[in-house]
């Protein structure tokens, strides 16, 4: 097995505030890895170091073995890295399908001048940025095809917000797919149904996944290893079972919950 | 009263309207309106000034109300005594603002402060009768408009539509007279019946011809017209496509005789409306699709058009360089030049957004004004005396010889760029280049993670921007044949946005109305001219409190919201595992 992702002592300071120090995380190929943490751990700073868009003030990621540190997001993108936000952010008025079409942007070539004499490359390759938009959003099944591919996004209900954001991140065509808390806001039949689709994306599309989640329920049924945070520290790693038992991990985390 | 008919309330909207009335007066409108007439010699445009804004009064007391997140409207026969109040009002207000107007002592000289004070003004609110029956008049006048608009605001949409495009067919054609008397003469039909000579303005006749039958077609569009829709929708794509083609035809076949039909001193001002136009086209991909709010655009106007000058202009011209290219020769390295300054100005900008982004942009329209201005390039760009000599491309055909300065062939080399700028912008737009303009837009940070390069992007929204916009500065080169740099202020920044906010960003049709609207008005209808400004402001404050997305918003869009509630229906008659729709769209526009 090889790293996929490797992140080595990262550091990131805001202002005094040390969001990670000295953190360390790998990510095999083919790996699905849970992050947890309370909040405040540095769980969404580490997101945003890997995507771009922080510069970690030390240490360094290597994505298949390139460090990817002082790269662009969109560069980033374009290597495999995708990912979704802990606070739902899309195009709110562009439509579903346009969504998921920006995601394609990235794979797409067509410039000024293809565009605007639609010449016959230009041409298959909008159709072909079509398909692959529709085929992205076809992994939610009916939740999202349909009449809904025309509809603006901002009038999707709040699951199918966070399902869209994931087909327009797929849509990129990652290798590796953060993803920022997907359950979130999500009712018991809607999280294990995005819980079946975690496992569909390795096994159907051969993807790598790094998710922060606080629900456990969904730690627990995906997770190949679960990696503990607590200011900015890694704290604990290992099986759900044995990250769930770690005596730190309780104290800064579970803890709250068994006593509470 | 649970839909805010209160005294209080009728009385503050009586006071508004009588105040509103005496604004326009005070500023001279209602005096210089009073020569535009609109339907014989009694409608003139002035006194539908004088009953306007009791009217509109009476339109914001009747409409219904959002009491705790419902619309409440207002009882009928309710609001129609209350807006007969606000009438009687407002009427009475002015009659009392006359009364001391006409009884102030000379010595008090009024006419110091407000110089439209003048014995003239009052003999046309009074409707030249003597003092008291013609205050009588316009009390009795503002009643009945007051009860109008209350009325017009407690009818249903079904009637309130007809009666407005109606009135607003009559309006438009009343005002453009002077374009539409000359169209139809040209085209050898009579205009007697519709323009009467003796009185001016339209005749009784034709008034209520132009009033009754776009109110009848309208009435009729909404009831039938969704059928209509439907069939126009559900016809195939090949039926679809040939009403397309027809309707491009159409407009095309009309842009082309536009002209003949015109003569030439209208077609001078077509002329002016298609560098706007083209301007507007421009900063639209900038502001309207890019989501970049460039203050300074007149920058790339003063780049366009002094890159023509240099590289055109006769020896003499005031600049130490002579290049004497062709005008054709010289437009694509103008339009170079210009994306290169795009590039240049745009480049320092990559990390400002909205407000900030806005105030650097003013800043770059400045510099240009002032550069052009300078002493320093005074050899260049000949300095406060400008350019002369520029000449306009002509060639001889037949004997006959089209000079592209004359209004007429002037229209046509416009409307060529037009067209090719609006074919650029459309094909754009719907490209990947538009998707991630408009994804930029929508949220610069997320598109970056989604893989746009939001630098390259923003800096070919610029570029672009640039290059149509210094078109339209060549050709007012062109058009002028010399360049005062006192013409490159920021008042064409704020003209070119004003188009493109009226019309809708984003919008190449509302690009179109915009500038017609905003530019060809005025120019029709010179009494307008003095207005401009004023007139600008108040149409961009309605805008932005009633219609921010535009007079024409993004087509595509509208249309998909409409048809939404239809497809839906299909949908979960057809699959019953579809989740029920959260939100449903307002019913009709209200």
């Amino acid at each position: 097995m090889s790293a996929v992702l490797e992140v080595r002592g990262i550091a990131k300071l805001f202002g005094g505030l040390a969001a990670l120090s000295g953190l360390d995380l790998h990510v095999e190929e083919g790996e699905i890895v849970s992050v947890i943490g309370p909040n405040g751990a540095g769980k969404t700073t580490l997101f945003n170091s890997i995507t771009g868009l922080y510069a970690p003030d030390e240490g360094n990621i290597l994505f298949e073995g390139r460090s990817i540190v002082g790269l662009k997001p969109s560069q980033i993108t374009k290597l495999g890295i995708s990912r979704t936000f802990q606070t739902v952010h899309l195009f709110s008025n562009m439509s579903v399908l346009e969504n998921v079409m920006v995601g394609q942007h990235c794979r797409g070539r067509a410039g000024f001048v293809a565009s605007v004499l639609r010449l016959p490359a230009q041409r298959r390759e909008e159709q072909r940025i079509r398909e692959r938009a529709s085929h992205s959003l076809g992994f939610f099944g009916a939740r999202l095809s349909g009449y809904r591919q025309d509809q603006p996004a901002f009038v999707l209900s709040y699951a199918n917000r966070r399902r869209l954001e994931i087909a327009r991140a797929l849509a990129t065509e990652p290798k590796l797919l953060l993803l920022d808390e997907p359950t979130a806001g999500m009712n018991p039949k809607e999280t294990q149904e995005l819980t079946d689709q975690i496992w569909r994306l390795r096994k159907e599309l051969g993807l790598t996944v790094l998710l922060i989640e606080h629900d456990m329920r969904v730690v627990k049924g995906v997770s190949d290893r679960v990696v503990a945070l607590d200011y900015g520290k890694k704290i604990a790693e290992g099986t759900y079972e044995d990250v769930a038992h770690n005596e730190q991990v309780v104290e800064a985390y579970l803890g709250k919950k068994a006593v509470g | 009263m649970s839909a805010g008919l209160t005294a209080r309330r009728v009385a503050r909207l009586g006071m508004l309207g009588g105040m509103g009335v005496i604004y326009l007066a005070l500023v001279g409108m209602v005096q210089t309106f009073d020569g535009v007439r609109l339907v014989g010699d009694q409608v003139t445009l002035g006194r539908v000034l004088l009953i306007l804004p009791p009217l509109s009064a009476a339109y914001v007391l009747a409409r219904p109300r959002i009491v705790a997140g419902e619309a409440v409207k207002p009882d009928g026969r309710a609001a129609l005594v209350g807006g007969a109040i606000i009438g009687v009002t407002g009427g009475a207000l002015v009659g009392l603002s006359i009364v001391v107007a006409n009884g102030l002592p000379e010595r008090f000289a009024a006419q110091k402060i407000f110089t439209s004070v003048t014995p003239a003004l009052i003999s046309v609110v009074t409707f030249d009768r003597a003092i008291a029956p013609g205050i009588g008049m316009l009390v009795v006048l503002a009643t009945v408009a007051g009860a109008a608009g209350a009325g017009l605001a407690v009818l249903g949409w079904k009637i309130r539509r007809p009666l407005i495009t109606g009135l607003l067919v009559v309006l438009l054609l009343s005002m453009l007279q002077n374009v539409f008397r000359v169209m139809i003469g040209q085209l050898g039909l009579d205009t007697a019946w519709l323009y009467s000579v003796r009185l001016g303005g339209l005749t009784y006749i034709g008034a209520i011809l132009t009033f009754a039958v776009p109110a009848g077609i309208s009435a009729f569009w909404a009831n039938e017209g969704i059928t209509l829709r439907q069939r126009l929708s559900g016809a195939t794509r090949e039926g679809q496509r040939q009403v397309r083609l027809l309707a491009v035809a159409a407009v095309g076949l009309l842009l082309a005789v536009l002209p003949f039909l015109l003569g030439s001193f209208l077609s001078a001002v077509l002329g002016r409306v298609g560098l706007f136009l083209l301007m507007g086209l421009g900063l639209n991909i900038v502001v309207g699709y890019a989501g970049l709010l460039d203050l300074g655009y007149v920058a790339f106007f003063a780049v366009g058009a002094y890159a023509m000058g240099v590289l055109t202009a006769a020896a003499n011209s005031g600049s130490s360089i002579h290049v004497g290219m062709g005008f054709f020769e010289a437009v694509p390295i103008v339009v170079l030049l210009a994306a290169v300054t795009g590039l240049l100005i745009g480049a320092p900008v990559l990390r400002l957004r909205g407000d900030y982004l806005a105030i650097v942009t003013l800043g770059f329209g400045e510099i240009a004004r002032v550069l052009v201005t300078s002493d320093a390039l005074k050899s260049f760009l000949g300095g406060a005396q400008g350019l002369i000599a520029i000449p306009a491309p002509s060639f001889t055909i037949g004997g006959l010889n089209v000079d592209f300065r004359d209004p007429q062939p002037f229209y046509y080399l416009v409307l060529v760029f037009c067209v090719l700028a609006g074919f650029v912008s459309y094909r754009l737009a719907n490209s990947r280049i538009g998707r991630a303009w408009v994804a930029m837009r929508e949220d610069e940070q997320v598109s970056e993670v989604m893989g746009v390069s939001t630098v390259r992007y923003k800096l070919l929204a610029f570029a672009t921007g640039a290059a149509v916009g210094s078109v339209s500065g060549a050709l007012f080169a062109v058009q002028i044949g010399s360049l005062a740099p006192t013409s490159f202020n920021i008042l064409i920044s704020i003209q070119a946005l004003a188009i493109i906010i009226l019309g809708g960003m984003g919008s190449i049709p509302g690009v179109v109305v915009g500038a017609l609207v905003l530019v060809g008005i005025p120019g029709f209808l010179t009494e307008f001219e003095t207005y401009q400004l004023l007139i600008y402001g108040a149409v961009l404050i309605g805008i932005m409190l009633y219609r921010p997305e535009g007079l024409i918003p993004n087509v595509r869009r509208t249309r998909e919201l409409k048809e939404e509630d239809r497809l839906q229906d299909a949908w979960s008659k057809g699959a019953p595992d579809a989740e029920p729709a959260t939100i449903s769209w307002e019913e009709a526009p209200g």
